[in-house]
């Protein structure tokens, strides 16, 4: 009897504290976010299962949480901490990405230098609200919406704050169709959003091979930090594009990235124990990430806007929205905010170039903020 | 420490000056960049039209888009082909590509963005200049 008393004592029933049960009803919420609304489901899916797994209470000691050394979760978290799992993600966004829209009209490059904005107005904020410069910076880089980049950037300078910047990157990536159509209403006239953009040029192979040669010299000669996501994503975009490595492309725009999605999602899931998660600076770093998001999408129109002061062929503001790196969900919620006035006005390759120099904006900015830090 | 103070002390209208300036130029030099390519290339090519260096620099066969001399590729479009025909037949012609996408998408068609996207490319489904677009016969 005493044995039974014993091992009731160690299940998860009898050790349960409320924070776990607070975070396994978010882990479910993901994945009915996930499932149910289709919301990101390829990131939400992962990180809902792992905030359960995560949560799950159990006798400390026997070597398996994530935060205990000799535990199974804790070897796949170091591909987190190394920064290694953003990485591999990173080349297969490469071998994904399609840089033709974006050869076409390079102008369009600006507007995801402009959405950047979000990620210094939040780097200035956070201090502000008594964070320290590693963490401020780590909890800035939400605002580029790109969550591989944000948890490469806080696992190098605030490795404590991984869960929360990570969740929080993550759920504002799938909250794109709340948040960002109304800042694109509000901030637009209907004569701008039934702005038409003109045809694309045709742009030529070689054009395309050259491209990621091009971009991974002059991006990271001005910004060496962020050679681990550039040179990666560079590299699977000249996969892709070089002709003569399609099997590689394929694998690394199939398994590598799916793989290195499960192990990410998985583990940060499960790095948001309840007892480490729940936190006042957690509550901050949500508050300080939708704020973050938010300006990033204002910043990205009124730039548009103001760039069609000196513009003889006006743009459509609404490509400002998509110069944050969520690809692809912000470019289709530019293309739908635009057809809901116009279903003839065809946003979407427009947008798409907006997107991908969004990606590597936020990957210059975690390779300027990473620099900074390592001075300060 | 809170407020202006926290800020000025950890230096931090400068960090976000200096950032939003280095990343503005980077993308700026980019862009600039890549905008002399097509130009470059011209000029390097004997003064070819764009459309000209397009077709000859990419596929042998003269074929545009997706490398249609590639016996693997050629298999993956016409499969492809094939099922986005399944799934547009229940739309009907000319077809919106964002319903295309979600109806293939519900019919757990692998990467249907990227597929159509290689469909577009390689002249399959063509647009019919209303914003609506149909398979070429």
């Amino acid at each position: 009897m005493e044995l039974f008393f014993q091992f009731l004592s160690n299940t998860g029933y009898y050790l349960a504290d409320y924070r776990q049960i607070i975070m396994i009803v978010v882990g479910s919420f993901f994945l009915y976010l996930g499932t149910a609304k289709k919301y990101e489901p390829l990131l939400l899916v992962p990180i809902g299962f792992g905030v359960l797994v995560g949560n799950v209470p159990f006798f400390k000691g026997f070597g398996l949480g994530i935060y205990e050394s000799n535990s199974v979760l804790h070897y796949l978290y170091f591909g987190v901490t190394s920064g290694l799992y953003p990485s591999i993600v990173f080349l297969g966004l490469g071998a994904m990405t399609d840089f033709s829209s974006l050869l076409a009209r390079p102008s369009l490059m600006l507007l995801g230098a402009a959405a950047q904005m979000g990620i210094f107005f939040t780097l200035l904020s956070a201090l502000a609200l008594g964070y320290l410069p590693k963490e401020a910076a780590s909890i800035a880089i939400i605002g580029g919406a790109d969550g591989p980049t944000s948890i490469f950037l806080c696992a190098k300078l605030a490795p404590h704050l991984i869960g929360p910047v990570a969740i929080a990157a993550y759920s504002y990536m799938a909250l794109i169709p709340v948040i960002q159509p109304p800042i694109m209403r509000l901030l637009t006239s209907r004569e701008e959003r039934l702005i038409r953009m003109p045809e694309l040029r045709e742009v030529s192979k070689q054009e395309l091979v050259i491209f990621p040669v091009a971009a991974v010299l002059l991006c990271c000669f001005l910004a060496p930090a962020s050679i681990p996501l550039l040179g990666m994503f560079f590299f699977g975009n000249f996969l892709k594009e070089c002709g003569v490595t399609e099997r590689l492309a394929q694998t690394a725009r199939t398994a590598i990235i799916d793989t290195a999605t499960i192990l990410l999602g998985l583990t940060v899931g499960a790095s948001t124990q309840g007892d480490v998660f729940l936190t006042p600076k957690s509550v901050g770093i949500f508050i300080l990430g939708a704020v973050a998001f938010s300006i990033a999408t204002g910043s990205g129109v009124i730039f548009a806007k103001i760039m069609n002061l000196f513009l003889k062929e006006k743009i459509n503001p609404l490509l400002g929205a998509a110069g944050v790196s969520a690809v692809p969900g912000s470019a289709r919620e530019v293309h739908l905010v635009g057809q809901a006035e116009d279903p003839e006005n065809f946003l979407l390759m427009h947008a798409m170039a907006c997107n991908s120099s969004g990606v590597i904006g936020s990957a210059i900015c975690a390779g300027i903020l990473w620099s900074f830090m390592v001075v300060l | 420490m809170y407020g202006l103070e926290a800020i000025s002390t950890h230096n931090g209208w400068a960090m976000a000056v200096a950032g939003v300036i280095i990343v503005f130029c980077g993308l700026v030099v980019l862009s600039s960049t890549i905008a002399q390519f097509h130009k470059i290339l011209r000029l390097l090519n004997g003064g070819a039209t764009d459309s000209q260096n397009g077709k000859d620099l990419r596929w042998a066969d003269g074929t545009e888009g997706a490398p249609a001399s590639d016996p693997t590729m050629k298999h993956k479009l016409a499969e492809s082909t094939r099922q986005f025909r399944l799934v547009s037949d229940r739309i009907g012609e000319p077809f919106p590509l964002p319903k295309l996408i979600e109806r293939a998408e519900l019919s757990g068609l692998f990467r249907p963005h990227s597929t159509i996207n290689d469909l577009l490319k390689a002249g399959l489904i063509v647009p019919d200049g209303k914003g609506y677009f149909f398979w070429k016969q």
